[in-house]
């Protein structure tokens, strides 16, 4: 019921990735604790002409998955997003009946949406000379292709819309996902993202930003190094991850498993610079996520933080984390698991809820690995390289930030 | 260039291989008198059916011309556009 003087508390009940650390809870869990990292370089045909040659990518086969008639009108975004979806659902054990289907929807993040399928198009029509199109073009390439696959997959009718602020869509779409439940517009939500932006022309687009990380010689699992001095940047990856959220008494009412709660979400924007990340955005990101949990900043004890490994995104966030807890800040945990999984874009925020909810649930928390030179202006607790456990964790913060200045940030609790 | 000739039959087999390819259906339940639709080819499959059909055969289909449901009527399209464009 639609309620607006007393909000639902919202639970996550089901969690799935497909992700360059695995395509299961398992795969992820080993590598993004045991700091193994999903970085190589990318098997693509024309890796020879990429000055990056480096990526994190997804080992996924839509063959293995789906019929040919289904994967062949779906851009590889929505392939994964649909995969992580059905996943999610079985994850969480929901049956979706007939009540349940208009009290349900799907929340999505995504920055490129179908990108392979635009390149694909551009290629034929400027490289190829062809004068047309395949007829599923625009309804592969459009962004929120992925959320209408799924509801067609699943029959959910309930609210479908999909979220696009670069690096930060998924947390977006996560917080807003948990809004409508917390006020009654919905009792469950799928909400999550999905990018699979590994074309030769995005690449080349990001490879003229010049924030790539640069490929390191010893070890190129090795060449995303956030928090360390001799960071060099991103590395890009793809993937899809998908939650479900439901209100507190949905999932007790069914005796779902509870991984979780989302106790906090706050959205702001930076409106100073296009790339440049700011101390003040970032921090009013943060503070807007405590005030909607009613939280202190004493009661974080981990961030996962946005952490992509560039000079200045992480002096950056140190900074603002510094403004918003101050001493505590020093005694909380931060970690960049990008430097494991890479940065998955539009699904970064959603792989790193997921990462975050596993760890309030088994109290450990994942490690910044390649932190190997200390920084300075980098002096918080990155729980360098091994992962750390606490007797309990209780509350634990999801950055995400992105191009175009839109931070978010989650707050996840546990739920004893 | 002129269009290869190709027989009904031919470009029949051609679009049985074609519909196999796109919805995964055994080529032995697909027939002449086969109404697309009841294969599971709804409207956007058949208008990607055409797609591939002109590609392979180099024709041009005009859009006020896909009125077809059986597989017959899109290999009667066809041929008459093959027909036609040699003329």
């Amino acid at each position: 019921m639609i309620s607006l003087s007393q909000p639902n508390r919202v639970v996550m009940t089901g969690l799935s990735v497909l992700s360059p650390l695995g395509n299961n809870l398992a795969e992820l869990t080993k590598h993004v604790f045991g700091g193994v990292s999903g970085i190589k370089r990318l098997d693509v045909p024309f890796v020879d002409q990429l000055d990056c040659k480096i990526g994190a990518q997804a080992n996924f086969n839509p063959e293995d998955h789906f019929s040919k008639h289904t994967y062949s009108m779906l851009d590889r975004t929505s392939q994964m997003a649909l995969y992580t979806s059905i996943e999610a659902i079985k994850h969480a054990e929901l049956v979706i009946d007939v009540a349940l289907k208009p009290r349900m929807g799907i929340y999505l993040g995504t920055g490129m949406g179908g990108a392979h399928s635009i390149e694909e198009g551009y290629v034929r029509l400027y490289r190829d000379g062809a004068s047309r199109l395949k007829p599923f073009t625009v309804l592969m390439s459009m962004n929120n292709a992925a959320a209408s696959a799924i509801a067609l997959e699943h029959q959910i009718t309930g609210p479908n819309q999909t979220f696009s602020t670069a690096c930060s869509s998924s947390t977006v779409a996560i917080g807003e996902a948990a809004r409508l439940i917390r006020h009654g517009y919905a009792d469950v939500m799928l909400a999550g993202g999905a990018e699979a932006l590994l074309t030769y022309g995005t690449i080349k687009a990001w490879e003229a930003l010049r924030t790539l990380a640069e490929e390191d010689a010893d070890d190129l699992a090795a060449s995303c190094k956030p928090f360390s001095a001799n960071r060099t940047g991103l590395v890009l990856g793809e993937g899809a991850a998908m939650l479900v959220l439901e209100s507190y008494e949905h999932a007790k009412a069914r005796g779902a498993v509870i991984y979780g709660e989302i106790a906090g979400y706050g959205t702001t924007n930076d409106s100073s610079h296009i790339t440049q990340p700011s101390v003040n955005g970032q921090a009013a990101t943060m503070q807007a996520a405590l005030n909607d949990a009613q939280l202190l900043p004493s009661d974080v004890q981990y961030i996962n933080a946005h952490g992509t490994g560039t000079q200045l995104n992480d002096i950056t966030e140190t900074n603002a984390i510094k403004k918003v807890f101050g001493e505590h800040a020093y005694q909380l945990s931060v970690s960049s698991t990008k430097s494991i999984h890479g940065h998955l874009m539009g699904a970064a925020g959603a792989l790193e809820a997921i990462i975050t909810a596993l760890s309030v649930y088994t109290n450990k928390m994942p490690p910044t690995i390649n932190l190997a030179q200390r920084d300075p202006e980098c002096d918080l607790d990155y729980v360098p390289n091994v992962f750390k456990t606490l007797p309990k964790l209780d509350y634990a913060m999801s950055n995400s930030f992105a191009f175009g200045g839109t931070g978010a940030a989650l707050i996840l609790k546990k739920v004893n | 260039m002129l269009s290869q000739t190709y027989s009904l039959n031919e470009i029949e087999q051609v679009l049985v291989d074609l519909i196999a390819d796109k919805i995964d259906i055994d080529r032995s339940s697909i027939h002449s008198e086969s109404n697309l639709k009841e294969l599971g080819l709804d409207s956007l499959d058949t208008f990607d059916l055409i797609f591939s059909a002109e590609d392979y055969f180099k024709i041009k289909v005009p859009s006020d011309q896909i009125k077809i449901e059986t597989l017959h009527d899109v290999s009667i399209l066809i041929h008459n556009l093959i027909t036609a464009q040699k003329q």
